[in-house]
């Protein structure tokens, strides 16, 4: 069984617990396992990207030295700690003298050779989509997802090169492998309003209801993300609106590898898939999920 | 042994004010090899050469010392004045003992003991110097000029016009260039190709200019004044002195590939006319594009053209290669568009109907795709809504271009009035950053622009294009006013960089003269050089050099012809002598200096194994003499025995 | 305790105009310098700095062009790696980063040259001088 370290990051283990158990299972589900790091700790949350600051690089700098006594690449889930990790991997490699600054005050160095990869390159690279075609075993028979990338996981290009910044297709491919049939709508890679829920609740509202509006326009039965802050920014600024115009429906927001691991034929309680959103995902494919799901 | 003069100048108090004149002239007229040592109160004055000039031919001597002012002040009038009594001019040496000593020590003491010293190192350098006449090579007195648009037309008319040979190579069937795919020009807005055809047909009918079509550079051998080109010409299969552009074989080719001249929004045939203007005025086979010729799969060509009785074509034609020999040679290489399908946000390439500004240029054009009319590519409808996107791809370090193409504020302002003077019930956006309009009538222009046709500005930048139920949208921001903004459009036009033309970089490296980091041709200077390469005889003209407009281009173009003929002026060209020489014994071929001059003027002798110097290019720099592992190389007149020696006599 | 000796190599088109300038601006440093005039920092071969070391001088400056400015597009790239290469070999022979200085002094920077020149001749004052190496081991 291929093996990869895993950083599940804070989120992950309490509000977003069915992000990670989706994740394992459908990695299972794919003959990987990702293997939780020793000792690792909270990344900082984009606040280490945002001030050119020595301390607020400590902390990553902590878990990219911890994962590489155990391995040369870690795999993150979470688009927020996937952008700290990836890049301040990538200062450690630049800026030397902050480096050292860091190396000195924490008590692991590190000192470069961990590659940092997001699960979805896994998938991509590692795996195939090809081979997670073949290994599908509950089609999701066209179901129109609207992919949601949000800002963390493609910018800034320079740094995360995970795909085209303006228009990717890694996601669309994967859920496109699953049997889905992914929308293609404009606000896809447009920010959801991150930590402005906290400070700047309208803003935030603004810029969601935004991507939800031009999914929804567009076809989208539900929306997949691969954050839980953009997760939870979509279905509370829909809250309001619901409020608002009582009687429509809401569009439910799951992770993608929620989808991955149903199609996968892990059961809908594995993934922690509520009601609501298996009702959506289901439509008329009560059966099929019903009678194929593994325990 | 030289019998060598010094000469001590008081410079009024300049330097007798702080160096005790008298005691420096005596301590001189004791020093070996020192036949006589005197003073005067301004050596440049002329009793002052008079001395000298004296001293030289009554004392017989071999080398004078001239201790005064620094010699970037007198160096030359002294040098020329020791060759006015006979000696050569490398036989005078300048002690700065005013600069470097009388003006910057007040202890008189210790200022007369520097002033000392600085005498025995120019004796000591001055005992060494070699007696060097400038080195003198023939000049060819012809120019090659490579790229035919406005910059090459222009600087090939004024060095024919000047009586001098010029051989016009350009790479597509006509000259004419970018300026030739223009609709109108700004500010004027002249119809461009109706300024640039006389202009052509003025270097088509120049006895002086000979046009070398489907040609380019090869390869480039020798030095400033002696080049030795080849020019590679594709097969000539369509005669240019025969072709009377009936255009009947156009009518009969099967084969049909994208037009080049109008940005791929039309078809061409394989045989075909570059544009209706094209000079020189003939049809051109483009092999690529041909069905076949070796062996011939089609021929119907040929068969048309022969039925008229006219028998231009012969398809049997062979590529040539012509020999040229010239003193100078001028690049005017030009410019391309940046490949805006990289621009991923804008999505060009996806949509059809985003293009590129000169799509749009060609399509404003009366003789281009849609005769003037402005269409939509998708539908062909006539568009109501344009925006039209400023520094697509440009001013952004991190993801395209950083730098500025500096023409585009000015064409979109003209390419918006324009559609709103075609399409009167239309409305066109600008997005833009800044507005760059500095030239002459610029600024008047954009603001006429804006305020006759009610043109919208939004200062902000687009972050994406996407479609819409077959419309266009643009979501863009608009700082002034804070926010964002969203445009149903029908055409977006991207004003993309400008880049230097495919094959620069190749001819770059043939033609020795370096690129900068974007690929433009690097200038020898860039404030005070802009019209040369580092690589003596190679000189710049037009975008290829950096991106500018056409009055400026102009300008360049004849600027670079004006260097260009300073060289062919005489048939024979002085370099200063101060050069690298070569101890063929003691090198061992090891190349490093080769690596080490900026100026090429260092190669490998394959058959020797031993390194040359080429003294035309040789700028005297010496840094391949400090790299010599061997001590073959020595720099003339300041070897490292002469230094040696200035170091040993600086010590008190 | 004697007077620190510099022996300063300028290039023509920058550094030894810079010093000029100096003279023509009267501006004011000790007599400690004597200087030699090159078309380029390039042509400084690091020898020379051993030969004038040898000689003993207390010290030795190489002025050239800013980068990117240099008269001959890139002598002073080379005399950078140079004297880079010779800064370590002085290490090893014992020689202080104090004798041996290279500094970039355009034409227009006259101050920078005094300043250059009066920060060197105080630090050198601080150590013993150079004793010229010929009065033990004379081979020429």
């Amino acid at each position: 069984m291929q093996s990869y370290l895993y950083f599940p990051g804070c989120s992950l283990r309490t509000v977003a617990r069915d992000f990670e158990d989706s994740a394992l299972a459908s990695a299972r589900a794919l003959g990987l396992e990702l293997k939780e790091m020793q000792g690792w700790l909270c990344c900082g949350a984009v606040f280490p990207n945002v001030a050119d600051n020595v301390m607020t690089n400590a902390g990553p700098n902590r878990i990219l030295a911890r994962a590489r006594a155990e391995s040369d690449t870690l795999v993150t889930l979470c688009a927020g700690c996937h952008n700290v990790l990836k890049r301040a991997n990538i200062q450690a490699g630049r800026n030397l003298i902050k480096q050292e600054q860091i190396n000195e005050f924490n008590e692991e160095e590190y000192k470069g050779g961990l590659g940092v990869l997001h699960f979805l390159e896994v998938l991509r690279d590692r795996v195939g989509f090809s081979v997670i075609k073949e290994a599908t075993r509950v089609p999701l028979q066209d179901l129109p997802v609207g992919a949601y990338y949000g800002c963390l996981l493609l910018r800034p290009f320079e740094e995360m090169k995970l795909d085209d910044p303006h228009r990717p297709s890694v996601l669309e491919d994967l859920l496109a492998s699953i049997g889905c049939s992914p929308v293609d709508y404009p606000s896809r890679t447009e920010c959801c309003g991150s930590f402005l829920g906290v400070g700047a609740p309208d803003a935030m509202i603004l810029l969601s209801r935004n991507v939800v509006q031009s999914a929804r326009s567009y076809g989208a039965k539900l929306l997949a993300v691969s954050c839980p802050l953009c997760k939870y920014n979509l279905e509370t600024s829909q809250k309001q609106d619901l409020a608002a115009s009582s009687g429509s429906q809401p569009l439910p927001v799951v992770y993608f590898t929620q989808l991955l691991g149903l199609a996968l034929g892990v059961s809908p309680q594995d993934l922690r898939l509520s009601q609501a959103q298996l009702e959506t995902i289901r439509g008329d494919m009560r059966n099929t999920i019903e009678s194929v799901s593994r325990p | 042994m030289k019998r060598v003069g010094v000469f001590v100048c008081h410079c009024g108090l300049n330097i007798a004010g702080t160096v005790n004149v008298k005691e420096v002239t005596d301590l001189a007229s004791k020093t070996p090899d020192v036949v006589i040592a005197a003073d005067h109160r301004y050596l440049c004055s002329e009793p002052g050469q008079a001395l000298i000039k004296d001293s030289i031919k009554q004392h017989r001597l071999d080398a004078v010392v001239i201790a005064a002012c620094s010699p970037a002040m007198h160096e030359v009038t002294f040098r020329n004045a020791a060759r006015a009594a006979g000696l050569n001019r490398h036989q005078c040496e300048i002690a700065n003992i005013r600069e470097q000593c009388s003006w910057v020590h007040d202890n008189i003491e210790k200022a007369t003991e520097k002033a000392n010293v600085i005498i025995r190192q120019s004796i000591e350098k001055v005992s060494l110097n070699e007696p060097l006449d400038p080195i003198t090579v023939p000049v060819t007195r012809r120019a090659l000029v490579v790229g035919g648009g406005i910059a090459g037309i222009r600087a090939a008319l004024d060095v024919a016009n000047s009586g001098h040979q010029v051989y016009l190579v350009e790479k597509t069937g006509s000259i004419g260039g970018r300026m030739a795919q223009l609709s109108e020009t700004f500010p004027t807005l002249d119809c461009s190709i109706c300024i640039l055809g006389p202009l052509m047909v003025e270097a088509y009918r120049n006895p002086n200019i000979k046009i070398l079509r489907l040609s380019e550079v090869e390869d480039v051998k020798g030095f400033v004044g002696n080049f030795k080109v080849k020019v590679r010409q594709q097969p000539i299969y369509v005669k240019e002195t025969e072709c009377n552009s009936c255009g009947e074989c156009v009518k009969v080719c099967p084969a049909e590939v994208p037009n080049e001249f109008d940005s791929g929004l039309t078809w061409r045939k394989a045989i075909y006319i570059p544009f209706a203007q094209a000079v020189p005025p003939a049809y051109v086979l483009d092999a690529k594009s041909c069905l076949g010729l070796l062996p011939q799969a089609c021929g119907e060509c040929k068969k048309a053209c022969d039925k008229l009785g006219m028998s231009c074509i012969n398809l049997d034609a062979r590529p040539e290669t012509h020999e040229l020999e010239v003193g100078a040679i001028i690049s005017a290489t030009g410019y391309e568009l940046y490949d805006a399908t990289r621009l991923t946000e804008y999505g060009y390439g996806i949509y059809p109907d985003v293009m590129t500004s000169l799509e749009f240029e060609r399509m404003l054009s009366a003789s281009g795709p849609t005769s003037g009319v402005i269409r939509r590519p998708s539908d062909g409808r006539i568009p109501k809504e344009v925006v039209f996107i400023q520094c697509a791809g440009q001013r952004e370090p991190e993801t395209a271009l950083a730098y500025c193409s500096k023409i585009c504020c000015m064409y979109t302002a003209r390419h918006a009035m324009l559609f709103h003077h075609k399409v009167p019930d239309g409305q066109a956006y600008v997005f833009y950053m800044d507005i760059r309009a500095g030239g002459k009538g610029y600024e008047e222009f954009v603001k006429r622009c804006q305020e006759e046709r009610g043109l919208l500005y939004l200062r902000g930048r687009v972050a994406k294009v996407y479609e819409d139920s077959n419309r266009l949208v643009v979501k863009g921001v608009d700082t002034l006013s804070g926010k964002t903004v969203e445009i149903n459009a029908d055409v977006v036009v991207l004003a993309v960089g400008m880049v230097p033309s495919q094959g620069s970089r190749e001819l770059a490296n043939i033609l020795k003269a370096s690129v900068d980091e974007n690929g433009f041709f690097a200038e020898a200077h860039p404030k005070l050089r802009p019209l040369e390469s580092a690589t003596a005889g190679i000189f710049l003209a037009g975008a290829g050099q950096a991106p500018k407009d056409i009055p400026d281009t102009v300008a360049q173009a004849s600027g670079a012809a004006s260097k260009a003929l300073n060289l062919l002026s005489s048939p024979t060209l002085e370099r200063e002598p101060t050069v690298a020489q070569i101890v063929n014994e003691l090198c061992s071929g090891c190349g490093i200096c080769v690596s080490a001059c900026p100026f090429e003027a260092l190669s490998l002798n394959r058959e020797r194994k031993i390194a040359e110097v080429a003294e035309a290019l040789c700028e005297g720099c010496g840094t391949c003499v400090a790299s010599c592992p061997s001590g073959a190389l020595s720099l003339r007149n300041l070897t490292d025995t002469q230094i040696v020696a200035m170091i040993r006599a600086g010590r008190y | 305790m004697s007077e620190p000796r510099i022996l300063a190599f300028l290039c023509k088109w920058c550094a030894y105009a810079g010093a000029d300038l100096a003279g023509t601006t009267r501006k004011h440093y000790d007599p400690n310098l004597i200087s030699i005039r090159v078309t380029c920092s390039g042509r400084i071969d690091p020898s020379f700095v051993l030969k004038a070391l040898e000689e003993g001088y207390d010290g030795i400056l190489i002025a050239g062009c800013h980068p990117g400015t240099c008269h001959y597009i890139n002598g002073n790239y080379k005399a950078l790696r140079r004297f880079t290469l010779l800064r370590k070999l002085l290490k090893q022979i014992g020689i202080p980063d104090e004798r041996v200085r290279l500094e970039w002094i355009s034409a227009s920077e006259s101050d920078k040259f005094v300043t250059v020149v009066n920060d060197m001749i105080e630090k050198l004052r601080k150590l013993e001088p150079m004793a010229p190496v010929q009065q033990l081991t004379r081979t020429r």
